[in-house]
């Protein structure tokens, strides 16, 4: 009987806020990656950047100019925080990690590690 | 966020829903190509209608804004520089790019002369207030 309880009880602790997953583009260059993210309403204040061992995590949430009650008539953003993790591979350096955001649009560069950057070797002709 | 591509086959049950869920007055109108971008919230007070469109990255000078009678039309194109290099690999291309067009009918009651547009963080914030003779008034109850 109280077993039932409980489980109920747990369900709720660990029910986790609804989130949207931001549109992404990655490229890869011989320097490193970029990712682009679409994080609208979030501004620097709101935005999480976070590499925790290899997980990169970003994380924001929308902030948006409202009035008193307001009441909602039409919604496609259902939820007002995005966040998105992914896996960087061994070769990139995220202690090199550059961020710029502008108008919700956020720029991540990540940097090849340096032994792992392309090396241009000179022959020498004897 | 499902991309416009992904929902395109079901158009048809998206406008049939919408029609169900919100007033015909707010819905909005789907354009024939990009439907679905940028997604739109729309909020009402009393004094004013709250358009918010989340459109990250552009700049304000290639957004069109227009309305007509009690229609409002959101337009433009969004580029995406960066993404045009050809030394890179693309492992993902999620974001929105080309022209993109999304219209809402606005209610009776707004005043379209008095309408205010901000663009901040990647969000177009159009606020378009109601017209005085629709806005709810208090009357004062006097006792006899």
């Amino acid at each position: 009987m109280n077993a039932e309880n409980k489980e109920v009880a747990t369900q709720e602790s660990t029910a986790e806020e609804i989130t949207l997953t931001p549109d992404t583009d990655i490229y890869e260059s011989k320097e490193g990656v970029t990712l682009f993210f679409d994080l609208p309403g979030v501004s620097k204040e709101t935005l999480d950047i976070d590499v925790d061992q290899d997980i990169l995590t970003i994380k924001g949430k929308i902030d948006l100019t409202t009035a008193k009650n307001m009441q909602p008539t039409y919604i496609d953003v259902r939820a007002n925080v995005f966040e998105r993790r992914f896996t960087l591979g061994d070769e990139l350096d995220s202690s090199q990690i550059v961020a710029k955001l502008d108008q919700g649009a956020l720029k991540l560069s990540i940097p090849r590690l340096e032994k792992h950057q392309p090396k241009k070797i000179n022959i020498k002709v004897a | 966020m499902i991309s416009n591509m992904l929902r395109f086959p079901f158009s048809m049950l998206d406008n049939e829903m919408e029609s169900l869920f919100y007033p015909t007055s707010f819905r909005p109108l789907k354009g024939s190509m990009q439907s679905a971008y940028p997604p739109i919230n729309i909020s009402t007070t009393d004094k004013s209608v709250d358009v918010y469109l989340f459109l990250a990255g552009m700049n304000p000078d290639d957004i069109e804004l227009v309305i007509e009678k009690n229609m409002l039309s959101v337009s433009g194109e969004r580029k995406l520089p960066d993404a045009t290099n050809n030394d890179k690999a693309s492992y993902r291309q999620e974001r929105f790019q080309g022209s993109f067009k999304r219209v809402i009918t606005l209610p009776e009651t707004v005043d379209t002369e008095s309408t205010h547009a901000v663009y901040k963080d990647g969000v177009l914030h159009i606020s378009i207030a109601k017209r005085e003779e629709t806005q709810p008034k208090q009357i004062k109850i006097s006792a006899k």
